[in-house]
């Protein structure tokens, strides 16, 4: 099995405004590797979290070969790359995207209603997963009940119920204050380190991105550095 | 059934504007539910069961006026006729003048015969239409009249018509069943008693119904009748029992286009509203569409969610209209029958309920799919950004 996650070659994307190409990424290569913590950085416009789309699955690149979790996402259909990331993807967003109309139990079930899975199964799973995030006792809060924090952990929960091998989250802490950013940075980084998830985070925050074990710093829609981060922080041991 | 709980609750997400739309989607439905089978009983009127076998013979002037009874006369000579009875419109008041009904003089004997699918003839026991025929102040009425106002046979009534200036107290003879409603809101006495009493009626009825052996007959008849008295002292004009009905239904004007136009009217403005409403609450679901594609739902999945939140719209707004409309229908029929004897069979038919039925499937469909569609196909990561 290819221990390469994401594998992005001469990768491009372009908009088009009229007859005006207006190029936000190029050339871009790039390896991740299974298990990887990268976090993506960059001043705005820099082409972050368009190729945080491109990892994931949710847009479409304009050139260049895009293989992620083992599969080559070029030549998917829309349906088969909805299938793709059904299975292989956890998002994570800034603003959470709960479904307002779910409790907590139900959003983080939300993914798995896609897979053939029993009711028992499914549950067995959404309680696995708000254990993880220690919120087994807000399961039948709905976003509206729970604190920016909590609702981000149910959107970590939510990443990663369906057991996916890549977890791509974009500013995941920009809406908290210091002391639930902490926490949320704490969680993806256990499960980095304890799940074995690939995690590609896209954040202004140095301090968000020192939990990476990799920061990749673009300039321009081009890849300027990669950049090791050596003096991450110790973790207590949290998840089992 | 596992995407159940997310419709339902997206469906009243906003409980105001989801009832609010209901309750707009059920008057429209109720509405088109009591115009279209105010429309069917109207129509249903003028196509009464023995009614494509007779026709009537009146006044070439107006209906109001009387014609010869000799003219039967004529009528008993040709081939193609099985038989005939004479009518007179009496117009009499049981007590009080808010007691109206219909209420004939006719020719007992032929009366029960051309009419005897409505006064369902075989049901009546010989004996009351032995009574009937014998008696000279006898009378026949239909159940739902009697009924109305506590009436059994051998009772007395007094009947009093300001248009003969005219008193008749009649025996009920006959109580009969009819096969609708409407057929039995009404009161037939002897027309001897009529001739008898006022001067100017004697010899004379108001109307000749004619049963014709083969209704393939009636066009022929009816303009060999109308040939012979023209140019005499009264013409007359002949047409389909029908055709009479429908010109007293054309005097409240051209019903059939004025309900199929406000119905049209009805169906395009709750188009528009319900367009309206499914577009606002899918727009402002554009993040949570996107997120829910980027979790891994296809676009048809999206998009059959969002159909089934409409559809289940539609029909809640049907069910309720429906139950509304049928309510209304019962009061009417039975309010308004007393009053105006064709409402006694206003019903809400399964047609009808069909109809509606449809009409809000279609009108769910037409409303969401536009929305939906635009949804389930924005990019993802547009549909992201739009917070």
């Amino acid at each position: 099995m290819d221990d390469v996650s994401v594998r992005l070659r001469n990768l491009a994307k372009s908009y088009w405004r009229g007859s005006l190409e207006i190029p936000v990424l190029t050339g871009i290569d790039l390896e991740i590797p299974r298990g990887g913590y990268y976090a993506l950085m960059g001043p705005s416009g820099s082409g972050k979290t368009t190729l945080l789309n491109l990892i994931a699955g949710i847009d479409r690149p304009s050139g260049g070969e895009l293989e992620v979790c083992g599969h080559s996402l070029n030549g998917l259909n829309d349906d088969e790359l909805a299938g793709w990331r059904s299975r292989n993807v956890g998002f994570i967003f800034q603003n959470y995207n709960l479904v307002p109309v779910l409790n907590a139990y139900e959003n983080v079930e939300l993914p798995l209603l896609l897979q053939d899975l029993g009711r028992a199964e499914r549950r067995e799973r959404v309680l696995h997963a708000l254990s993880l995030v220690n919120l087994t006792d807000r399961m039948r809060n709905y976003p509206r009940q729970l604190s920016g924090g909590q609702e981000q952990r149910v959107a970590i929960a939510r990443a990663i119920v369906h057991d996916p091998e890549l977890i791509v989250a974009d500013e995941p802490t920009g809406a908290l204050d210091a002391k639930n950013a902490e926490e949320a940075l704490i969680l993806l980084e256990h499960l980095n380190q304890e799940l074995g998830k690939t995690i590609v985070l896209v954040t202004h925050d140095p301090k968000a991105a020192s939990h990476a074990r990799f920061q990749i710093h673009l300039e321009k829609g081009v890849l300027d550095r990669t950049v090791e981060v050596h003096d991450r922080p110790v973790l207590p041991r949290l998840l089992t | 059934m596992r995407f159940l709980t997310l419709v339902l609750r997206s469906l009243f997400r906003s409980k105001r504007r989801t009832f609010l739309t209901v309750l707009s989607l059920s008057v429209s439905v109720f509405l088109i539910a009591l115009l279209q089978s105010l429309l069917g009983t109207m129509d249903a009127l003028t196509t009464s069961t023995g009614s494509g076998t007779r026709f009537v013979v009146q006044d070439k002037a107006s209906f109001t006026n009387v014609i010869p009874q000799a003219y039967t006369n004529f009528l008993r000579q040709q081939p193609e006729v099985e038989r005939f009875t004479v009518l007179q419109w009496f117009g009499g008041e049981y007590k009080d003048p808010k007691n109206f009904f219909a209420n004939f003089g006719v020719d007992p004997e032929s009366y029960l015969q051309v009419y005897r699918e409505e006064a369902n003839l075989p049901s009546i026991p010989l004996e009351q239409v032995r009574d009937f025929l014998r008696d000279g102040n006898g009378c026949m009425v239909g159940r739902a009249l009697a009924d109305k106002f506590g009436w059994k046979v051998g009772d007395v009534v007094p009947l009093k018509s300001s248009i003969f200036n005219l008193t008749v107290r009649l025996n009920i003879r006959i109580i009969f069943a009819g096969l609708r409603k409407s057929d039995e809101m009404v009161l037939a006495f002897n027309i001897k008693q009529l001739q008898e009493a006022v001067p100017w009626m004697k010899g004379r009825v108001g109307a000749i119904t004619v049963r014709a052996k083969n209704p393939a007959d009636i066009p022929r008849l009816c303009e060999r009748i109308d040939h012979h008295f023209a140019n005499s002292a009264q013409e007359t004009l002949s047409i389909t029992e029908n055709a009479f009905n429908l010109n007293m239904m054309k005097l409240l004007g051209d019903y059939s286009t004025m309900v199929h136009s406000i119905s049209a009217a009805v169906l395009v403005a709750i188009l528009i509203v319900t367009a309206n409403t499914m577009a606002m609450a899918i727009r402002e679901r554009t993040t949570q569409i996107s997120t829910m594609r980027a979790l891994g739902f296809r676009s048809g999945q999206i998009l059959s969610l969002l159909m089934a939140e409409g559809l289940l719209l539609s029909l809640l707004g049907s069910g309720l209209g429906i139950a509304l409309a049928m309510g209304v229908a019962s009061a009417a029929a039975k309010v308004a029958g007393q009053i105006i004897p064709w409402m006694a069979d206003f019903i809400i038919t399964p047609e009808t309920l069909l109809l509606c039925v449809l009409i809000t499937l279609a009108l769910g469909l037409l409303s969401t799919f536009i929305p939906a569609y635009r949804a389930s196909r924005r990019p993802i990561t547009e549909g992201l950004r739009a917070l």
